[in-house]
């Protein structure tokens, strides 16, 4: 029972990484209908700067956390406009869109190498590596951190979509884009604020990542798991990205902790194809034709 | 019009990141290129490196092309090799990737036409690039790739590959055997790389030495290359009580099991093999790592390495690493079989080596003539204490 209880708090606390991970990709999809691979490598550098504000420049670990959220937030803004707004201006087809963003994402990690460094970094203890004892389950503090700043980044998220003009003009172009410029919403700053937003969450989880994990030039390679969160709650809706992300969280740990660590990916990716076979939109994602 | 340079320029600093990146380039060529394009003939030698200066373990990479940099300078200060000729290295990235590995022994024997061919430190690389060695008849001289098939496959010896440090069932064997014997454990459990030959060459081997011996593995749990979180697993294992954690894996997720199975209350020391030690591991999980033991190479404070260790450290002011020792190593006994043979011939040198026996700085290493492997070699357990490998004691097993 014990055992239970942890698993799932694993669970929840892997889940929870992923959700911030994977809500970057559900923005701008839901707007520009393409997958933004480019955004695993804006969180790999989210980690870097974090590492870089916490040792080289020295800041306090709020405002470095900050700082580098505000960083990615601006490099998710220059990638948008370098990398798409281009292809954007030219209505080129989607498949274009999606290689850009495969590009952008091996050139990110490859500077990085050629800059930084191919070898992994190590965040300086920030938070008491002690857990915290309930009964027989323990909790990991920087896992709470991680658990808290995921719900309440993701709340304020929720809350300025809901609540605010721009937000209401996201909805409104995640509708329908052309429309949506007719009727006098300027969709190209609604774009920029998409991959402000995106940026900003790249950030903030990657200096999570790197703080829980270590910071390596490869980081992208686990962010695909939060795209493949993403889909699995449905592509452009926010609460399915976070609900994906959780289930995806818990559906690993239950399996490498019942059945077998070999397992872990098979079963949670056949579980994958099975909901998109049954429900292609993903649990919670919005009806389009065209998704790439 | 300017949108489009922008754009263009952009496509074309994205181009030569990935080729400067992308491309194994050179990292290194010391001495001058006088001897020509024929290796045998002229005053240069030119021997390949090939090993990780990407990724998780350039580290150690790095480490070792650094070390022979540093012996072959002071060879060649000496009056170099076969009475004059120098030493010139060769070094290419293998990213840690077997595939890179193959390509990279194609370009050292076919267009640096290199007499030898030193490291790489993986398994995992070194076992694909025999039938390129066996083509261009070139030996190659492992640093630390620990796997049987490295030297032998299918019950043959692979007649260009050799190498200077014992093997994964050696160290496995020993491992539980110092476990068991010395230690007195009885429970282990065992998390280890279910992608990675080395991590799955020590386990098979500790776990039948372990139960043979009459102890019990308690649970025996896999992750994957590039996982990082390992809680699922940590989580079953401690609902299994182990007296002791063996983790056959390399030093990066050595460091976040460790941190990680502290955070979940397992308080069973470590066990590991030679992928363990490294700086990297006390910075990234000194407290977590404590009474650590491991089965390593070389005791770092045996007298004999000391004069290497502070030779490295005044020439690139950085702490000597594992594969610095054993690549030292490498290069003695490459130096004898080119002495010995008489000549810069490669095939010359493959027979000398077969009949090498030279002393390195991690002990005698004698090749055995069906295995390719040093024969006999002990292993030194060591205990971290600190941010110290404290040396315990030499330690051989039986195999068989």
């Amino acid at each position: 029972m014990s055992q239970l209880l942890q698993q799932l708090i694993n669970g929840l606390s892997i889940g929870s990484v992923y959700a911030l991970m994977a809500v970057g990709y559900s923005l701008v999809y839901s707007i520009m209908n393409f997958s933004n691979f480019a955004h695993g490598g804006v969180i790999m550098l989210g980690a870097y700067f974090g590492y870089y504000y916490l040792t080289s420049v020295g800041l306090p670990f709020p405002i470095a956390f900050i700082a580098s959220a505000l960083t990615t937030c601006v490099l998710a803004v220059i990638i948008e406009r370098g990398a798409y707004k281009p292809l954007r201006e030219r209505k080129a087809p989607f498949l274009y869109f999606i290689i850009s963003a495969m590009g952008t994402s091996i050139f990110l990690e490859n500077i990085v190498i050629a800059t930084i460094g191919p070898t992994f970094r190590t965040y300086p203890e920030v938070l008491s590596r002690t857990p915290i004892q309930l009964g027989s389950v323990s909790i990991g503090r920087l896992d709470l951190a991680m658990f808290i700043i995921s719900a309440i980044c993701l709340a304020l998220l929720v809350f300025f979509i809901d609540h605010t003009k721009m937000g209401k003009a996201i909805q409104a172009t995640a509708y329908n884009i052309k429309a949506s410029a007719l009727m006098g919403i300027n969709t190209d700053l609604v774009i920029i604020v998409v991959f402000a937003l995106g940026g900003f969450f790249a950030g903030i989880a990657g200096v999570l990542f790197g703080m829980k994990y270590t910071v390596y030039p490869q980081i992208g390679v686990i962010t695909n798991k939060s795209f493949i969160a993403a889909v699995f709650g449905g592509l452009g809706s926010l609460p399915g990205a976070v609900i994906g992300s959780i289930l995806l969280g818990v559906i690993e740990t239950i399996t490498s902790g019942y059945l077998s660590s070999q397992y872990r990916d098979l079963i949670a990716f056949v579980l994958l194809i099975a909901v998109l076979v049954f429900r292609p939109r993903g649990l919670m994602g919005k009806v389009t034709e065209d998704k790439a | 019009m300017f949108k489009k340079t922008l754009a263009l320029l952009l496509v074309s600093l994205m181009i030569v990141t990935l080729a400067l990146s992308g491309c194994s380039k050179p990292a290194t060529e010391t001495g001058s290129q006088a001897g020509g394009a024929d290796a045998s003939a002229g005053d240069v030698i030119k021997v390949g490196w090939m090993g990780s200066l990407t990724g998780d373990q350039a580290v150690w990479g790095q480490c070792e092309l650094d070390t022979i940099k540093m012996l072959f300078e002071e060879i060649n200060a000496k009056g170099g090799v076969l009475g004059g000729k120098k030493l010139e290295v060769i070094g290419y990235d293998t990213k840690g990737d077997p595939q890179e590995a193959v390509n990279v022994a194609k370009r050292l024997t076919g267009q640096d036409k290199v007499v030898a061919i030193l490291g790489p430190n993986a398994s995992g690389s070194a076992i694909p690039i025999a039938p390129v060695l066996e083509e261009a008849k070139v030996p190659d001289i492992a640093t630390v790739a620990t796997n049987p098939k490295v030297t032998v496959l299918d019950g043959k010896v692979k007649p260009y590959n050799f190498r200077v440090c014992f093997i994964d069932p050696y160290q496995g064997a020993v491992a539980a055997g110092y476990g068991y014997d010395v230690l007195g454990f009885r429970k282990a459990a065992i998390l280890y790389d279910v992608a990675d030959d080395y991590s799955q060459g020590l386990t098979e081997f500790f776990e039948e030495f372990f139960t043979t011996k009459g102890g019990t593995i308690v649970a025996k749990e896999a992750f994957k290359f590039g996982d990082v979180d390992f809680r699922p697993q940590l989580s079953k294992i401690k609902d299994a009580n182990p007296e002791v954690l063996f983790l056959p894996v390399f030093f990066k997720e050595a460091a976040l099991i460790a941190n990680q199975a502290r955070e979940l209350g397992i308080t069973a020391p470590l066990m590991g093999g030679d992928g363990l030690p490294s700086e990297q591991l006390f910075t990234m999980a000194k407290d977590a790592v404590q009474g650590t033991y491991i089965v390593n190479h070389v005791d770092y404070d045996d007298p004999e390495v000391q004069d290497l260790k502070s030779r490295y450290k005044n020439k690139y002011g950085k702490e000597l690493e594992l594969n610095g020792y054993l690549a030292h190593d490498a290069v003695v006994l490459l130096v004898d079989a080119i002495e010995r043979a008489g000549s810069a011939d490669s095939v010359k040198i493959t027979e000398a080596l077969e009949t090498a026996d030279v002393k390195g700085v991690t002990g005698r290493i004698k090749i055995g003539k069906d295995t390719h492997n040093p024969e006999g070699k002990e292993a030194a357990i060591v205990k971290i204490e600190g941010d110290k490998y404290v040396f315990q004691q030499k330690y051989s097993a039986k195999l068989d």
